[in-house]
């Protein structure tokens, strides 16, 4: 008879601190991706109220946008332009493209549904990621597209990795590669951005009472329909980056990956408490974390169920969420 | 000191856009609604709104038994029997978040549940072969408790922190079912990704069901059943406590309804529903796998229970009828693709058609076929390869499309670019007004025409993902409330 | 007054149902709802174009491989067409939305009522056949699958019986048994390494191979298996290489993707561990998998094969082996059909029977081997519809640049 509690706890002496550790930095690494694109999901329900289950698919297109400039420029084994100018335009182009697109879906999908029941939208939202996703699989055959970045820069003859999966430096005698530091900076940078962006800037402050009191905001004089659409913009921008940097780190985009990745990040909104900015931050670190700990010392059969476990006894502990506002339900 | 910057007045935005204040829009809304009670289809709504629940029932019974005379067996299957199994899961579903208003997304772990159960009871997987009448009972009964002990979770938590849990709940089940597979008495509980096979049909005292048409009319008169069990639930004072715990939970408990109880009991009444529901499925299938319960299957019954009209029976039915019924239209086993084509070129002439004054809409289906021939004309006068490629499933008119849509052959990138620059030409001509917008919608049209020829034909299947997309965001806009919904006012 | 309207509706409606239902005479548990027996013998003109059904996931998760499928049957096509211009194919798609087994079944009665459709190729997945099966067989259609590949289907292994009625189910790829027995053999005797880790995808195909390599495996003096888990969808594998003990010297991956194969490699090379990767069938695809020192088993395709160059030209330069068998599939209801419609009509069961015979010649086949339907069990692990003749696998090396070599 199997005593799974037992194995866990020799997997654990097994892998020791290196272990530890390396299963730490996945956790921070891929969490790090889930919160850019939790920031998008909150941002957009602390304004509209609305779940946009779109925003995985978004995040999706910022990968093949990457990819797509990434071909334009010679493609991973033989770029035409050096490493450093070709991230930043992979960057632009991801994030630009996304945060046109999810202006564009606010302004079809969601801005006529404004005053509808709250529920609307939220089928409203399922239509628009099965068309962007479909859309995606339609134009891409369902290929599975390679940003083959383990060799970019590096000799593709020789199956070395190239500069982006050097050591940058080591912990506990594991090594962090060039792309995992890229990964975690960019993302804490972009975030540190948002923050500055809604509590420093004009735009911010509207935002925020928008999310207050909708008609009270508008009322003051604010145009909420821009705002509104800035949020979108800002939201999907951060999921293009996501997107882009799943891309460098990982590799491989498909024209599912939205849907996965959209539920993850909905998950780290929620767990986070939806409608937080810092809550959202937080959520992605501790999912990405609880993912890479459950699958390195559960393992395979048990790790997905293990991951839900904790989670549903982490919501029952904490009702709402780690930084969920305690709303006052006004009667 | 100078004074504080004024804040810019607002630009004034769309009619639709504009938070209305003040307003109820029931009252507001009062001449609309009376507009629409004229004519023919106030006729039937009229109709239809005054009629007693039981002649509804009766003629929606008498209606849909004549399905099979007329259908062939496989099209009764795809139209008629998943309609109903659809239309049973969803009715389940409503209990939940139609009568009750909570947020459920672990509703398909139910479904699972019951169909695994029967699974186990009745197939060779264990060596039990109970009758159906013994395993069924049972087996929503199990359901139901599950469903009991979800809805104790629901005591602490509120609107999208239960639906996250719930979520969690229904991936945490096909985890289970499909990687942990668990070795019981032997064998692995679930069977892994290969599930379960070879399941009994369903066998009540003796009496096997194997031919679709029965099963169908088995469906028809469960479903039946449930939809007048149900009305009467919704009708008693269980059903008058889960609207008012709808519409507001607080003033509902401030008037002394029990509220958890209320709330754990739409849990156990859905799960039953979706268990027993999930036996018949697994006999259907006479087998059942882990990829049966995924969240596409969700957003679908989501979909027909809010297309529907959250709370109202009937509203399920249309809700599944239609989605069920667009689905399997669209999908390319339906070997209709000449249909298809007609049908697709009709509603873009539709849509096209709502454009007033009569002159303008004259001026842009001519301005269309001219802009078509004249980019016909240049393409194969540039290159032969431009034009002759094959057009596919076209039968008799296939002629007539190739002289008018360029279909090239050899070109790999085109697919890519011109479904791309077609979503961006719709995007531009919604933006503009007045004559720009004739202008745009010209060649936006031929296009349209262009990439259906070229890219959606040759790829059915996606395309039937593609349209489902569409329809749901168009049929969302048209009627918000869903079809059979009322329009309430939230106060937010 | 209401209730009592209701109970009389319902009277009506048993009374209905048990009009309609007729005679029920089987009582064979695998049968499922069905209602087209009739077209099993029912003979149809043959006309210059014949209709073969295929059904195959064009959408969901394992888009990326079906639509492969129907790439190479497309291919197949117009070839074919080309070829024989008086008996030509033409193609009604099914998507099956593979792992969601509810479609494959609408799919399956919706062919089975197509009276034009005389022969099948797919379903794809080994749990599809199962639960579609006996929707095809009481309609007569002969399941002909590219890629179901679980020993169950042809052959009663222990305790479990064969799940699929005889001459109804064919594959035109050897099982996940015969994949299973020549890694194994070939791991023991060629590369003669004792210390082995087995990562499944927790996908049908992948578990089937797993679980026959760790079994021939341990049954082995001296051999340490290892086994884990990791879903499809991921595609960070660093907790799983953290757990890789790192004196293991070969770690077999028999998945599905070869994109996640090459990432898996990567990822394992960036974490600093030296192991051999194997691959299987399912992780074929030069270009795309291009691990160096890596091993896959896979069909002996000649890549010099003027159909596999000219297959190769059309998509970009990309090899995509994963389709081929749907070709092999195509063909072998191509060539029945042609046989049956020698008199100007053809019926389903003729068709079936054609396909029992066939005989595809090894040029033609393109896997390496002819193809021949087995009738009768052979070995430990083949049974009826299974590949006969010398249909098996073959071990590839992949070398410098990509480079596939054949070495056993």
């Amino acid at each position: 008879m199997h005593l799974p509690l037992l194995n866990i706890i020799d997997t654990v002496r097994q892998l020791g601190w290196g272990g530890a550790f390396e299963l730490l930095r996945n956790g921070i690494v891929l969490g790090s991706v889930y919160a850019l694109i939790a920031l998008g999901y909150t941002m957009v329900y602390g304004i509209l109220k609305l779940l946009n289950f779109a925003h995985g698919d978004i995040y999706m297109v910022g990968a093949f946008l990457g990819y797509g400039v990434l071909s334009i420029l010679g493609g991973p084994l033989a770029p035409t332009i050096a490493m450093v100018p070709l991230i930043l335009l992979m960057f632009l182009g991801g994030m630009l493209g996304s945060g046109v697109l999810g202006v564009v879906v606010e302004r079809f999908a969601y801005r006529p549904l404004r005053n509808a029941p709250r529920i609307a939208p939220l089928i409203s939202a399922l239509g628009v990621s099965f068309f962007l996703a479909n859309s995606a699989l339609l134009l891409t055959h369902g290929e599975r597209f390679n940003y083959a970045m383990y060799q970019l820069g590096g000799d593709p003859n020789t199956g070395l990795p190239g500069p982006l999966n050097q050591p940058a430096f080591s912990v506990a005698g594991r090594p962090v590669t060039v792309v995992q530091v890229l990964v975690v900076s960019t993302s804490i940078a972009l975030m540190i951005a948002l923050t500055l962006l809604v509590s420093r800037t004009r735009l911010g402050k509207a935002m925020r009472a928008t999310s207050y009191d909708r008609e009270a905001a508008s009322m003051m004089g604010i145009d909420t329909d821009r705002v509104i659409a800035s949020t979108f913009f800002i939201g999907s921008v951060l999921a293009g980056a996501a997107g882009v940097m799943f891309g460098l780190y990982i590799g491989e985009t498909y024209y599912l990956m939205g849907f996965l990745a959209g539920l993850k990040a909905f998950t780290a909104a929620v767990v986070g408490g939806i409608g937080s900015i810092p809550g959202a931050m937080v959520g992605g670190l501790l999912i990405g974390v609880t993912e890479a700990y459950a699958a390195g010392y559960v393992g395979g059969q048990w790790s997905d169920v293990a991951v839900f476990g904790i989670l549903i006894l982490f919501m029952l502990l904490r009702p709402s969420g780690l930084f969920g506002a305690k709303t006052i339900q006004k009667v | 000191m100078s004074e504080p910057e004024r804040p810019a007045a607002p630009n004034a935005s769309d009619a639709a856009g504009r938070p209305k204040i003040g307003v109820d829009e029931w009252v507001a809304s009062a001449e609309e609604r009376h507009e629409r009670s004229r004519g023919l289809g106030g006729l039937v709504s009229r109709g239809w709104e005054g009629s007693p629940a039981e002649a509804k029932l009766i003629v929606f019974v008498a209606l849909a038994s004549t399905l099979p005379f007329w259908m062939n067996e496989g099209e009764l299957f795809s139209y008629g029997l998943y309609t109903l199994l659809y239309a049973l899961l969803a009715l389940g579903l409503n209990i939940v978040v139609g009568f009750a208003g909570l947020l459920d997304l672990g509703y398909v772990a139910f479904y699972g549940f019951g169909a695994y159960g029967y699974a186990l009871f009745s197939s060779n997987h264990y060596g039990l072969h109970w009758q159906a009448e013994a395993s069924i009972p049972l087996i929503v009964l199990g359901t139901a408790a599950v469903g009991l002990i979800l809805g104790l979770a629901s005591r602490r938590l509120l609107g999208d922190y239960l639906a996250i849990v719930t979520l969690f709940f229904a991936q945490a089940f096909v985890a289970f079912v499909n990687n942990s597979n668990p070795k019981v008495a032997g064998e692995g509980l679930t069977g892994g990704p290969n599930g379960i096979p070879g399941v009994d049909p369903l066998n009540f005292f003796g009496f096997k069901l194997h031919s679709t048409k029965q099963y169908y009319f088995f469906l028809l008169i469960v479903f039946s059943l449930a939809a007048v069990g149900l009305y009467f639930l919704n009708n008693s004072r269980t059903g008058r406590a889960w609207r008012a715990l709808r519409e507001d939970p607080l003033a509902a408990e401030a008037m002394s309804i029990p509220v958890n109880r209320l709330k754990i009991l739409a849990f156990m009444f859905g799960a039953g529903t979706a268990g027993l529901t999930g036996t018949i499925f697994a006999a259907i299938q006479t087998g059942v796998v882990a990829g049966n319960f995924d969240v596409a299957l969700l957003i679908t019954i989501y979909a027909i229970v809010i297309l529907g009209g959250l709370g109202s029976i009937a509203g399920v039915l249309f809700g599944a009828i239609v989605i069920n019924v667009s689905t399997q239209f669209l999908a390319p086993s339906n070997d209709h693709p000449e249909l298809k084509r007609w049908l697709f070129y009709g509603a873009i002439l539709l849509i096209a058609a709502k454009i007033r004054p009569w002159s303008r809409t004259a001026a842009v289906f001519v301005g269309t076929a001219a802009f078509g021939f004249v980019v016909h004309a240049i393409a194969s006068g540039i290159s032969s390869d431009w034009t002759n490629g094959t057009v596919v499933d076209a039968g008799s008119a296939a002629s007539a499309i190739r002289n008018w849509v360029i279909v090239p052959s050899g070109h790999t990138g085109f697919q890519t670019w011109a479904y791309i620059v077609l979503v961006a030409a719709i995007v531009v001509t919604s933006q503009l007004k007045g004559w720009w917008r004739m202008a745009a919608l010209i060649p936006t049209l031929y296009w349209v025409a262009v990439v259906w020829e070229n890219v959606l034909v040759q790829q059915s299947a996606v395309t039937a993902l593609i349209l489902f997309g569409v329809l749901l965001i168009a049929l969302m806009q048209a009627r918000p409330q869903g079809l059979l919904g009322t329009a309430r006012v939230e106060i937010v | 007054m209401k209730k009592l309207s209701i109970v009389a509706m319902l009277g009506v409606l048993a009374v209905l149902a048990t009009a309609a239902t007729g005679a029920s005479s089987a009582t064979n548990a695998l049968q499922a709802p069905t209602g087209s027996a009739g077209l099993a013998n029912a003979l149809v003109t043959c006309g210059t174009t014949r209709t073969i059904g295929i059904a195959y996931p064009a959408t969901g998760p394992a888009a990326s491989i079906g639509q492969q499928q129907f790439r190479w049957a497309q291919f197949f096509q117009t070839r074919w067409n080309k070829a024989h211009p008086k008996d030509k194919v033409k193609f009604v798609q099914g998507d099956t939305k593979l792992p969601d087994t509810a479609a494959a079944l609408a799919v399956a009665h919706q062919f089975a009522s197509n009276s034009s459709i005389l022969g099948l190729v797919g379903p794809a997945g080994s749990q599809e056949v199962q639960d579609t099966v006996a929707v095809f067989k009481s309609a007569g259609l002969a399941v002909v699958s590219g890629s179901a590949t679980r020993v169950l289907l042809t052959r009663s292994v222990g305790g479990d019986q064969r799940e699929t009625p005889a001459g109804y189910f064919f594959r035109t790829v050897p099982n996940d048994g015969q994949q299973g027995d020549r890694v194994a053999s070939y791991i023991a005797s060629k590369l003669k390494k004792k210390r082995v880790y087995i990562i499944d995808d927790q996908e049908s195909y992948s578990q089937g191979l797993a679980d026959q390599v760790e079994s021939n495996l341990k049954a082995k003096s001296g051999y340490t298996v290892g086994r884990d888990h990791v879903a499809q969808t991921v595609s960070d594998f660093s907790s799983v290489i953290t757990r890789i003990p790192s004196n293991t010297q070969i770690v077999y991956i028999p998945w599905q993707l070869p994109p996640k194969a090459q990432l898996f490699y990567t990822q394992l090379r960036a974490a600093g561990k030296t192991a051999t990767v194997f691959g299987s069938d399912g992780t074929f695809a030069p270009g795309t998998f291009t691990g160096a020192g890596s091993y896959v088993s896979a069909f002996p395709v000649d890549f010099n094969s003027k159909e596999i160059k000219a297959y190769r030209a059309a998509h970009g330069g990309q090899d995509e082996a994963f389709g081929l068998p749907t070709y092999s599939a195509a063909i072998v209801n191509a060539m029945a059909i042609m046989k049956a419609c020698k008199n100007g009509t053809a019926s389903r069961a003729e068709v079936r029977t054609n396909v029992k015979n066939i005989k595809v010649p090894k040029a033609a086949s393109l896997l390496g081997f002819p193809v021949q339907f087995l009738s009768k069990n052979k070995g430990k692990q083949q049974g009826p519809g299974d590949m006969g003749g010398t249909a098996d696998f073959a071990i590839f090396k992949i070398g410098a640049g990509g480079k596939y070599t054949r070495v056993g």
